[in-house]
């Protein structure tokens, strides 16, 4: 890398807001180191431990989703592990609130998937969240074609605000999807 | 006969369940790399132990994260419970929340509206007062 790209990215992140960011691939190892990192790095940002708790939570689903959802990126993964998923998760402080971000790609139809998803997920309030936490945990875990993992509830019941996203698409089949969080 | 114990690590709880006092303790935190396979361990246990036809079981939940995964294997547990407990098997469990954590404890609340055999109850994971 040019030392002029590498000089922006550092501009770019280096910044006091900025709690913690992972990109790359994700695996169940990683999640777990990234997710310690974090923990530690809250422990100096978070106003309460509830704000932990729940930028926490929300990130090991983030990252779970990832795992199971996500597909390789434009260049190649490693070939040795069983289904690269790639990804970038990111956390960062704004006026004592937190955001959590995550993006990554997905084919085309699951975009469209996720898409009505969100959608749906925006317009629920709090108690509609809980109900339909409830009803998904009855139901068989990833009825894959409808309705909103459980997963993706439980973030839109830990973010103090509704849930936003963009959905990029990109000419090869593949979309970037990017969620945002807020505790 | 059924002394269980599975030792906590950083994404799953300890598990000890005692045949002889009738207890089973879940503490920690609970987001396993496999949970099917980690709580399918569990249960396979209490089926052992259910099969001896015990009088009773005092279950302790006190787990202070878990995933969404963990809260549909949390679920099919209460179900074991509740099973039993038609069975006439006496099924008490306490489960702690943290006070300030309204997502679990409504979890807890929702979980518990669904045994009606096996009696739960909620309390306050620093401290015990029912609430």
């Amino acid at each position: 890398m040019e030392f002029d790209r590498f000089f922006k990215f550092s501009q770019l992140l280096l910044r006091d807001e900025f709690v913690l960011s992972y990109s790359g691939y994700v695996s169940e190892d990683i999640l777990e180191a990234v997710g310690d990192t974090l923990r530690q790095r809250l422990e100096n940002h978070a106003r309460s431990d509830k704000q932990i708790r729940n930028v926490f939570s929300i990130f090991v689903e983030l990252m779970q989703n990832i795992i199971r959802y996500g597909v390789d990126g434009p260049q190649p993964g490693p070939s040795d592990s069983e289904k690269p998923s790639f990804g970038i998760v990111m956390v960062s402080e704004n006026e004592g609130k937190m955001d959590v971000m995550a993006g990554n790609f997905v084919s085309n139809d699951e975009a469209q998937m996720l898409q009505s998803r969100m959608a749906f997920l925006q317009t629920q309030t709090p108690d509609q969240l809980r109900l339909l936490y409830r009803q998904r945990l009855r139901e068989m875990p990833e009825n894959h074609s409808k309705g909103a993992s459980l997963g993706l509830i439980e973030i839109a019941r830990r973010s103090t605000v509704p849930l936003t996203y963009e959905i990029t698409h990109s000419s090869d089949g593949l979309s970037f999807f990017m969620i945002r969080a807020t505790v | 006969m059924t002394h269980f114990t599975i030792d906590a690590t950083s994404r799953t709880p300890s598990i000890q369940l005692d045949d002889k006092a009738g207890t089973l303790i879940i503490a920690g935190e609970s987001y396993p790399e496999d949970v099917r396979r980690f709580y399918a361990t569990l249960s396979e246990q209490l089926a052992v132990f259910f099969s001896t036809r015990p009088e009773r079981l005092h279950v302790t939940i006190k787990l202070t994260y878990f995933n969404s995964g963990s809260a549909r294997a949390l679920m099919e547990l209460i179900d074991q419970l509740e099973d039993a407990a038609k069975k006439e098997i006496e099924v008490k469990v306490s489960w702690y929340c943290d006070p300030d954590d309204d997502i679990t404890r409504e979890f807890a609340e929702d979980i518990a509206l669904d045994a009606q055999a096996a009696s739960v109850q909620i309390l306050d994971l620093d401290g015990d007062t029912d609430r």
